[in-house]
């Protein structure tokens, strides 16, 4: 399939369906056969929804007569020109040439000259169109206007940074699984294979590659060798360290990241209940578990409702890895910015805090909860955690030593901050009061 | 059975001498009851009667994970106690705060029991380590007062602005 026809098609998908990227992508590039047109799809796909307030803004000083609500797939194929004439080194007469071809294929004849004038008149009026063009932060770093303000206000100094780190795309890290080879045996056979990475510096199992390679293709994917987890998620096992014979609890586990390295970081000896709220996300959950040869005991259940699966027993450790706002890893699914409303930032503290409140009572007394979140909302992280604190008087918060994050209430890593993706952690002890 | 209200450092009750319990009462088994159920709710794994402001020498505690091992003793004392163990001890009088706190590992305990019978047991480690904690109470004594004056010092200020905060929210 033609990779432009095929980033439209998931664009629209996103925009005007509602869809998660991470639903449509997977299919997307399946129906591509080429490797080159698959990647390049890929790019289009990321970058257009990456600039997609900011293509917008653009296209509105081009097009003063909106299209029809019938016609968003020729509104969109704009937006997805503007972004390889402005953002990729695609020649300017192949980027408008393929897009207006691409409009027969829509059976809109009527298209072709519109989208020839659009088109043809940024190229010539480029420099004069950009200079129109609002530079507001939430058009020069296109992300929703309401989350610029609730950055602005969380990190005056920052937030600038966060809006430019979250539309660089990610590096590829991966996590080494320590029973099947060590991060040196497995860096060695990657430069053997003429892969050029490195070890991670702030995570022990963690290796960064150059560029993205297809993963499947490294040496010892096949025996469950490797994961692929930003270095960030990789500081949730390292802060709890879990103990041979402890019983764990891993709240909101898929699709099993961090649930695999708890389990990789004890050698499998942990009793491990991992609960996904959402029946559809069990099986990557459980097939990542078998490609690492790990055990696990899986249920389909929502955390915070005790009664439908807690059999009153006491966990050493639990990991709430809670459902958020994910504004943290915008530079990984840019989609977020066009999904995520306002209003859905109190709907997600709420389940938040219930399920702090309710796994707080499956903690054993002197046992530790870590909370994580890939926000980078304070509501959802230090002023959730500073209410909770207030809540459960016998919650001890715990530092965390590192050199990475920031903060005094838990430890807040911004997107970008030493390469990791945006993320939170904080860890509380069940004190013992007498 | 009643939820009392628990007494706050910097309380001066803390920081009393309690009187030895002469006889058994309906009352004292009814403060009993209504002891476990307020350190239970706190939630906390024993509670002294001046955390109560009750100054009598009675204590209850309770180290099991499921909360069914539930243990009165009026008129404690330690009559033997070796080894070493270090806890990380906190307070339902000095909520928010924690240090780690050493004490015997082992004791021989000596009391009664809400019956009014004579008991003689030992304890070891957590159990040891609360039972040291309710009797420090009984003597005016709280877990800061075994650490170092600077340490104590810092945790204090950590609570004094823990209390405050609790109270502008």
């Amino acid at each position: 399939m033609n990779p432009r026809r095929a980033a439209l098609d998931a664009i629209l998908q996103v925009t005007e369906h509602g869809h998660s990227l991470s639903q449509v992508l997977p299919d997307t590039l399946n129906r591509i056969t080429d490797r080159r047109d698959r990647g390049f799809a890929q790019h289009l796909i990321h970058g257009t929804l990456r600039w997609y307030e900011r293509l917008v803004a653009i296209r509105q000083q081009l097009v003063t007569k909106p299209l029809k609500n019938k016609d968003e797939d020729i509104n969109t194929l704009i937006l997805l020109a503007l972004f390889q004439l402005l953002y990729l080194d695609t020649p300017a007469h192949a980027a408008v040439s393929e897009t207006v071809a691409l409009s027969q294929k829509l059976k809109k004849p009527w298209a072709r000259g519109f989208l020839n004038g659009v088109l043809r008149t940024f190229v010539r009026e480029q420099a004069e169109i950009l200079a129109k063009t609002p530079t507001t932060p939430a058009v020069q770093f296109s992300h929703p206007q309401w989350l610029v303000d609730k950055l602005q206000r969380a990190y005056p100094t920052q937030f600038e940074t966060i809006l430019q780190h979250n539309n660089q795309p990610p590096g590829l890290v991966l996590r080494v699984n320590t029973r099947v080879q060590t991060r040196e045996e497995f860096l060695t056979k990657l430069q053997a294979a003429g892969i050029k990475a490195a070890a991670h510096p702030l995570t022990p199992v963690g290796i960064e590659l150059d560029e993205g390679v297809d993963i499947t293709a490294l040496p010892s994917f096949e025996q469950g060798g490797f994961s692929v987890q930003d270095a960030a998620a990789q500081q949730a096992a390292l802060i709890l360290q879990p103990q041979a014979g402890m019983r764990i609890l891993d709240a909101c586990a898929a699709p099993g990241g961090k649930t695999c390295h708890l389990l990789e970081s004890c050698d499998n000896q942990a009793w491990l209940l991992a609960l996904e709220k959402e029946p559809n996300r069990m099986p990557r959950l459980q097939q990542n578990l078998a490609r690492l040869n790990l055990q696990a005991h899986t249920q389909v259940a929502d955390a915070a409702d005790l009664d439908s699966w807690w059999d009153g027993q006491l966990f050493d450790q639990i990991l709430l890895d809670a459902p958020c706002s994910a504004t943290g890893i915008i530079r990984r699914h840019p989609d977020i910015k066009h999904h995520r409303r306002e209003t859905d930032i109190s709907a997600l503290t709420d389940i938040q805090a219930q399920l702090l409140d309710q796994l707080w009572r499956t903690l054993k007394p002197g046992g530790l909860m870590l909370y994580a979140t890939c926000s980078i909302l304070p509501d959802e992280n230090a002023d959730q955690i500073q209410a909770f604190l207030q809540r459960q008087t016998d919650a001890q918060l715990q530092p965390i030593s590192t050199s990475w994050g920031q903060g005094e209430m838990g430890k807040q890593i911004l997107p970008g901050d030493k390469g990791m993706d945006g993320f939170y952690y904080a860890l509380m002890r069940k004190g013992e009061r007498a | 059975m009643q939820k009392l209200d628990l007494v706050l450092y910097p309380n001066e009750g803390l920081r009393e001498i309690c009187a030895p319990i002469k006889e058994m009462t309906d009352g004292l088994d009814r403060l009993i009851d209504d002891m476990l159920y307020t350190m239970y709710d706190a939630p906390g794994i024993g509670l002294a009667a001046p955390q109560i402001a009750v100054q009598q020498r009675l204590i209850v505690v309770d180290v099991s994970e499921d909360k069914t091992q539930p243990l009165a003793i009026i008129n404690p004392e330690i009559v033997r106690s070796a080894g070493q163990i270090t806890w990380e001890e906190g307070c339902l009088s000095l909520p928010g705060i924690y240090a780690h706190v050493d004490r015997p590992r082992d004791i021989i305990v000596r009391g009664m029991d809400r019956d009014g019978k004579a008991i003689e047991f030992e304890a070891n480690d957590l159990l040891a380590v609360c039972i040291q904690h309710e009797i420090d109470h009984l003597n005016g004594k709280l877990f800061v007062d075994h650490l170092s004056g600077i340490k104590r010092a810092r945790l204090i200020q950590k609570f004094k602005k823990l209390q405050a905060e609790a109270q502008s929210d």
